[in-house]
């Protein structure tokens, strides 16, 4: 056992954790934004954004998160668009969030009673207006749960970008073995500071859906 | 120089691609099965009445739940040689996924069995049954309809995340994918292919287990 590697190799896996977070962060939020879009087309009134945005989901639902940073990544440039490492790797993410994002928004509004559109539609309320003022309020917190369960996936599927050379916390953890040899303290290492952000987040998460599960049943 | 399309190397590749897809079929069904033995025996843990059971059967889902599937794949292949323990590639990928799977599949046991109604386990006690055979017998068979759902969920996401064993040397979709890519440098064409062949093995998948869930299902309602 060599775990003084641990100490000497702790501001390189630092570095790493450092471009983890940033590419976490970032697909949560363009994740988050273009999955409301996504969801709202979901539940359209129009045939086409339907049917777009349920093969988008679809698409990036049913395959595997390596294989879209693979087509972005290598596929991508036949067509021109060669984009470095950590954009492809962001840009797959992205889609892939996004993908899942549509999903709860729009399973959070279809699970708001229908009456409800119907009283506001009853009081004279546009569209706009019956989102906005009485289906988003219910809807959003909702939400609020699956998507900390959605960012916690992320956090753990960022990483896959090692796989195509992203330098963050699991390929700097790969070069720290490579230089030391020492795999089975680093990996533990490695693994323990995804659960120590991981694990918060998944409390967090069983909390707030013990607390909605209980209003709901009042 | 622009990228000429050649859609011809996809017909070319598809004798190996679909061998890589029933590989991955192959590896999944039997990931799917152990996992779900993993789910069962961790939910019974996780109900337990001694502490030590609930206290172990949560650290593992947890410690699974809230680290990166790679992480644990990597951990199993190149980190447990550090203390003697040598699994093959095949055996730690396959290892992993159980582990990973089945602590999601342990979550969904235990909601399923939590929701079976109070009456039946009274009902199975009044019978004189032990509380094994009350839970083999009568819980298990309604939890585990409960659970088809959400554990049709976790076997989707398991046939995806089977792509990853590919990164510690296991033969299957990906992996035979990566080395089309090498040979024929059609990335665009390739990893298209690849991905649509695994969108096709997800839908199929879905539909079987829409299926079974009809079947079961109808049981379930003139129980519950």
């Amino acid at each position: 056992m060599k775990w003084g590697v641990v100490v000497t190799n702790f501001f390189y896996l630092a570095r790493g954790l450092e471009v983890t977070a940033g590419i976490g962060l970032t697909v949560m939020l363009t994740g988050t934004i273009l999955g409301f879009l996504v969801g709202f087309m979901r539940i359209s009134r129009m045939w086409l954004l339907r049917t777009v945005s349920l093969m988008f989901v679809e698409l990036f639902r049913d395959t595997p998160l390596i294989l879209q940073i693979f087509f972005v990544f290598f596929g991508l440039p036949a067509l021109g668009i060669r984009l470095n490492s950590l954009l492809a790797a962001s840009l797959a993410m992205t889609f892939f969030a996004a993908a899942n994002a549509a999903e709860i928004v729009r399973g959070a509004i279809q699970s708001i009673p229908h009456g409800q559109v119907e009283a506001a539609r009853s009081l004279a309320l546009t569209w706009w207006q019956t989102m906005s003022l009485v289906i988003l309020p219910q809807a959003l917190r909702r939400m609020v749960p699956p998507f900390m369960g959605l960012f916690t996936t992320l956090i753990k599927d960022t990483s896959l970008a090692a796989i195509i050379g992203v330098f963050e916390l699991t390929r700097a953890g790969r070069e720290v073995v490579e230089r030391t040899l020492a795999s089975f303290e680093i990996w533990i290492t490695v693994a323990a500071i995804y659960f120590l952000i991981c694990y918060p987040l998944s409390l967090l998460t069983q909390r707030l859906e013990q607390r909605l599960t209980a209003e709901a049943g009042h | 120089m622009t990228y000429q399309f050649d859609f011809s190397v996809i017909v070319r590749s598809l004798p190996i691609l679909l061998r890589g897809a029933v590989l991955t079929m192959g590896l999944s069904l039997l990931a799917i099965l152990l996992a779900t033995v993993l789910g069962v025996v961790g939910a019974a843990g996780r109900l337990s009445r001694w502490r030590m059971f609930r206290f172990l059967a949560a650290a593992y889902v947890e410690v699974f739940r809230n680290t990166p599937l790679l992480i644990q794949i990597f951990f199993l292949f190149f980190g447990l040689p550090g203390i003697g323990i040598r699994l093959s590639a095949f055996g730690s990928g396959l290892l992993a996924l159980c582990l990973y799977t089945g602590a999601y599949n342990v979550e969904v046991f235990r909601a399923g069995i939590e929701a079976v109604p109070r009456g039946l386990r009274e009902a199975a006690a009044s019978l004189g049954m032990t509380s094994f055979q009350s839970f083999r017998h009568v819980i298990l068979p309604v939890a585990i309809r409960i659970s088809l759902p959400a554990l049709g969920n976790n076997f989707v996401a398991l046939l995806k995340n089977s792509s990853l064993v590919s990164t510690i040397g296991v033969v299957e979709l990906t992996f035979l994918a990566n080395d089309l890519n090498a040979w024929t440098f059609r990335s665009f064409e390739i990893y298209g292919a690849t991905a649509l062949i695994y969108l096709c093995m997800v839908l199929l998948l879905v539909a079987v287990l829409r299926r079974v869930e009809g079947r079961l299902l109808v049981y379930i309602r003139r129980v519950a």
